[in-house]
């Protein structure tokens, strides 16, 4: 049983250190053989390992990884308030393009004008989602979510405005 | 107590004093024909769906587990859908070969199961080369191969038949060598003879670590002849598509998938009754109690339980190890295996004449 | 006629038809598988004969060994897919007669020979006594001529060594282009 060890010394190296160096070999390769044959022995003795989803009969129940990208969303809290300053940022760091922001002048109670976004409009089905705009945001205003079941039957119905209508920026946020 | 000898005794009796002696003996060989592709069948049902279960366990998926109960009537839809399927012969290749390959290795393993022990005095051919003859006819597995390879007329097909004639051909000597051992122990190449030595311990307990030795190479060998993973190089899926049956699709294809269960089993059978006793029960030493117990199981079940263990064991392999390159295999077999095994047949020729096992 | 009898015309048709369609065939392949059913058809004679052992040994030696070397280099020869020619008639003729000549003295020898039947007991083709018999020093035994072909064997596989190792003088990467 020297499957390992062959690997090791593919090809044209010898085996080196004489014949004691040869049943050395043949021992640790007959040793890491049997490590790789307990590791799957254990996993099929343990049915609790395993981690198969079933799919659409666990639709409620199902366990999705932390790390699980399914597409960019914008939290809103109770007041219907964002936390997107409008840098752009997000914008610049999208390798495809896939977010637009469109702006609109807000007058603030002291009569100032400030510029706000009115539309933050991200297109799902160019989006790659590798998470790029998450981590360029300075302000943590969008987040990517785990939902996953974005099939649609019109393309244009993966076009998605981020900011609900009528939300406003956090007070503070800057 | 029902066995099988005893069943096959009665209805002996039976057709020899209903019919003369000729056609007695014909009634028995279709008997027995419909019988050993009955088996087939079944074996092909249940190693295909066990192979898939180990698999998925090994790997932590579930495995098929939508038709039947958990699953398990999985290979009887794989099994109808092969049967629909067109079989299809590529318009390049050489039809009668094409054809003619995948019955050749179906031939093969059937030609196999005629003296394997499957019970107590249950044997379809009680031949005094068993050992050899089962050596002797599976070199012509090959021939199937290289047959299907190269009328396929695809460079995939004639790459993996090439791949396989060689490593074949290389394991067969150690896997040999390994057989000899106990041959050696034993002095009788009859498989009966050498169930009928293991009365009192199996040669795997009474021959120390020599016999363990040649039993790990004996599995190491038979897997690489039966083309299996780790090395299953005929037919490495990243390399040649599926090696020497790329072009067969529908039954053709089900013969070969079909042919290399059943050699699994055939090899693991053999080693069964060479190292692990075949039929004899498990006995220890002197307690009594112990071994009365151990013989009220039907003879059997022992056969099949060490046979399905081996297999079990083999498909442990396939699902851990990864494939070997070509020039892996080969300094597998000739700078390690053969070697090693050589020596080792040294060492139990030595024990043999000194009597040095219990 | 009895089953004993067809089943030995049957072997018997089995070799002679597939020897026949070997040295035919138009394809090298195909002449390789002939012969593979041809000496398929030998080891059933003597399956027939109850030679097990025999038997079990041609289909190691040939089937397991000379046919397999033959598709080998069926397979790695050059346009080895494409069919023969026709041979010239004149070789054709020349190949018959000899043929035919061959036949003709083994005939001739097997209908002359007066088959005697003898008193001595036959033996046992059982492995112990084969191996006795192998080894064996004293009359009828066969230790010599198993030792000079044990020494010729010995002899291929060292001249195969001989001539697979690379010389060790060279670099890795001559060693590579040759």
């Amino acid at each position: 049983m020297s499957n390992d060890k062959n690997i090791k010394s593919a090809g044209s190296s010898p085996p080196s250190g004489g014949l004691g160096g040869y049943i050395k070999e043949v021992f640790t390769a007959v040793k890491s053989m049997l490590v790789g044959m307990r590791r799957t022995g254990y996993y099929f003795t343990h049915h609790k390992e395993i981690i198969t989803q079933q799919y659409p009969d666990n639709r409620e129940t199902l366990n999705l990884p932390e790390r699980f990208k399914g597409e960019v969303v914008m939290p809103h809290d109770e007041k219907n308030e964002h936390r997107c300053t409008g840098c752009q940022a997000c914008e610049l760091a999208c390798p495809n393009g896939t977010i637009k922001v469109i702006f609109k002048n807000e007058v603030t109670p002291e009569g100032k004008k400030k510029k706000a976004i009115d539309k933050l409009v991200y297109h799902l089905e160019l989006c790659t989602l590798c998470n790029l705009c998450v981590v360029a945001c300075p302000s943590d205003a969008i987040v990517m979510a785990q939902t996953f079941e974005h099939s649609v039957f019109d393309r244009s119905k993966l076009t998605k405005v981020l900011n609900n209508p009528g939300s406003k920026i956090m007070e503070g946020v800057e | 107590m029902l066995s099988f000898s005893e069943i096959a005794n009665s209805i002996h009796e039976w057709l020899s004093s209903h019919l003369n002696n000729t056609w007695t003996l014909v009634v028995e060989m279709v008997i027995a024909g419909v019988l050993v592709i009955s088996l087939f069948a079944l074996l092909g049902l249940i190693l295909v769906i066990m192979e898939r279960k180990v698999s998925a366990w090994m790997q932590i998926r579930l495995g098929p587990n939508r038709v039947g109960p958990k699953g398990l009537l999985q290979s009887f839809a794989d099994t109808l859908k092969l049967l629909v399927k067109e079989g299809m012969t590529p318009g390049g290749a050489d039809k009668f070969l094409f054809n003619f390959a995948p019955f050749l290795a179906m031939i093969v393993a059937m030609l196999l199961m005629a003296p394997i022990a499957f019970a107590k005095d249950f044997q379809l051919w009680n031949i005094n080369i068993g050992v050899l003859y089962v050596t002797a006819v599976s070199s012509i597995s090959v021939i199937s191969i290289l047959m299907a390879g190269w009328a396929s007329n695809n460079k995939y097909s004639l790459l993996g038949a090439m791949r396989s004639g060689a490593q074949i051909v290389s394991y067969e000597l150690s896997a040999g060598l390994s057989i000899l051992s106990v041959v050696v122990l034993t002095g009788s190449l009859s498989l009966s003879d050498i169930i009928a030595s293991q009365q009192n311990g199996w040669w795997i307990f009474k021959g120390h670590i020599p016999v363990l030795i040649s039993f790990v190479i004996f599995l190491i060998a038979v897997t690489a002849e039966t083309n299996r993973a780790p090395f299953d190089l005929a037919e490495a899926e990243s390399e040649l598509t599926a090696g020497f049956h790329t072009e067969y699709s529908g039954m053709k294809f089900a013969l070969f998938f079909l042919a290399e269960y059943i050699n699994v089993f055939i090899v693991c059978a053999i080693g069964a009754t060479l190292f692990l006793g075949g039929w004899m029960p498990f006995h220890i030493g002197n307690w009594q109690g112990f071994n009365n117990v151990m013989d009220y199981i039907p003879s059997s079940i022992w056969f099949f339980g060490k046979t399905f263990f081996l297999i079990f064991v083999i498909m442990w392999f396939r699902w851990t190890f990864p494939r070997l390159r070509i020039d892996q295999l080969l300094n597998l077999e000739w700078k390690y295996l053969l070697p090693i095994s050589m020596f080792n047949l040294l060492l139990v020729t030595a024990m043999a004449i000194l009597g040095w096992h219990f | 006629m009895n089953g004993h009898t067809i089943i030995f015309y049957l072997l018997a048709l089995l070799t002679l038809g597939s020897g026949l369609l070997a040295v035919t065939s138009r394809q090298l392949f195909r002449s390789a598988i002939y012969l593979l059913f041809s000496l398929i058809g030998i080891a059933g004679i003597y399956f027939w004969l109850q030679y097990e052992f025999i038997a079990a040994v041609q289909i190691v030696v040939y089937v397991g060994g000379i046919v397999v070397l033959i598709i080998f280099s069926v397979f790695l020869t050059h346009q080895a897919g494409e069919k023969l020619p026709v041979p010239k008639v004149s070789n054709q003729i020349i190949g018959g007669v000899a043929a035919f000549c061959t036949m003709a003295l083994i005939m001739l020898q097997l209908f002359k020979y007066s088959y005697k039947p003898t008193a001595a007991k036959p033996i046992e083709p059982t492995v112990a006594n084969i191996g006795e018999q192998m080894l064996g020093t004293e009359t009828g035994g066969y230790a010599l001529p198993f030792e000079v072909v044990s020494i010729l064997l010995l002899a291929a596989l060292v001249g195969c060594i001989i001539i697979a190792i690379a010389p060790p003088n060279l670099p890795r990467g001559e060693e590579k282009a040759r």
